[in-house]
């Protein structure tokens, strides 16, 4: 993995008018401030109809929940670009980290979960009315998009506390350490 | 009050948080404040787009169960927020960005008060449409939260001091 994320560090750093622009002055706290009010817009909207699929707040039908899912998205894609821009000006702050690793793998997990949630189970609880019973799939998936959401903050809040020092000699598979020098 | 927060950042407790290398001292309590306002925040948002019409169609008293997580949140991020400024105390209180902080909470949960005790109790919300003053609370909550995150983002960012001895 190591040949790899050497790879992809170069290929992001890459995009010098980004790491211009986020070094300016005010960019980099702003750019946050965009990524912690798009985490909550997020899991203020999904969160919620995932407690609705664990049973909570029944007298909401699902399909009026659902409206809120746009609003999530919107969160998630705020938050796309802005991590996305955190990543381009410190391409080696991120590739090398182990916290940043986890969060890349919870945020996979959540979208399997979500893949798993319309594909398998969508169909059937839309039509679910006030008051109405779920499936107990219901429960797992929506238990599961909360663990992994929660857990994707987790990791990126604990990023700091994983930055890479140089390596010593003896890396493992997946690199966490600054592999130059 | 330099002598204050000498005494404060001195404490045994202060050093602690301040020093140790634990996974489950600094890192902890920051990943809770940011769990706390996950809650706060989110579950302001889910709220105000019911008042702003985006689900209509049922009562808010369904949207009353989920508030203890909201109260949660709130305590999560207060006490994780007391110990952050328990270790840093010179770094928060000397940065005019704690104090508009703090403004914007007690702006942020009066408002959501207001939104759980007038609002959200009405059997009539919604029919007809939510009055002005209604969606005028939904938005301004809002905009009290987006404050207290940029102020608490910049609050890293634009301090003075760190420490007395700094």
């Amino acid at each position: 993995m190591g040949e790899l994320q050497l790879w992809l560090v170069e290929t992001l750093s890459s995009v010098d008018a980004v790491s211009t622009l986020m070094r300016t002055r005010w960019a980099w706290p702003i750019c946050e401030t965009l990524h912690f009010f798009g985490l909550c817009l997020l899991f203020g909207t999904v969160g919620m109809f995932d407690l609705r699929l664990l049973g909570f707040a029944r007298g909401i039908p699902i399909a009026t929940l659902h409206r809120l899912v746009p609003w999530g998205v919107g969160g998630y894609c705020l938050n796309l670009l802005t991590g996305s821009l955190f990543l381009l000006t410190e391409p080696d702050q991120y590739v090398f980290n182990t916290a940043f690793h986890l969060k890349m793998l919870f945020m996979s997990l959540a979208g399997v979960n979500v893949a798993i949630f319309y594909l398998k189970l969508f169909r059937e609880v839309k039509p679910v009315t006030a008051g109405g019973e779920l499936p107990r799939l219901a429960k797992v998936i929506g238990g599961a998009s909360l663990f992994f959401w929660v857990s994707v903050m987790v990791c990126g809040r604990l990023l700091t506390f994983y930055r890479p020092y140089l390596c010593d000699p003896d890396p493992g598979f997946l690199l966490n350490c600054l592999p130059y020098g | 009050m330099d002598p204050l927060f000498s005494w404060v950042e001195s404490s045994a407790f202060s050093v602690w948080a301040r020093e140790s290398t634990s996974i489950f001292a600094f890192p902890t309590f920051l990943a809770g404040h940011a769990l706390g306002m996950a809650c706060v925040v989110g579950i302001n948002v889910a709220v105000s787009l019911r008042l702003l019409g985006v689900t209509p169609g049922f009562p808010g008293t369904e949207l009353k169960k989920v508030f203890p997580l909201f109260w949660v949140g709130v305590w999560l991020a207060v006490i994780s927020g007391t110990i952050l400024l328990i270790a840093y105390p010179t770094k928060a209180l000397t940065n005019p960005f704690f104090y508009a902080k703090l403004v914007f909470v007690g702006l942020g949960v009066f408002q959501i008060r207001m939104i759980e005790n007038r609002v959200l109790g009405n059997p009539d919300l919604d029919i007809p449409p939510n009055p002005k003053w209604v969606r005028l609370l939904a938005v301004s909550s809002l905009v009290c939260w987006f404050g207290v995150i940029a102020t608490g983002r910049f609050l890293a960012y634009t301090y003075g001091r760190l420490l007395v001895s700094w």
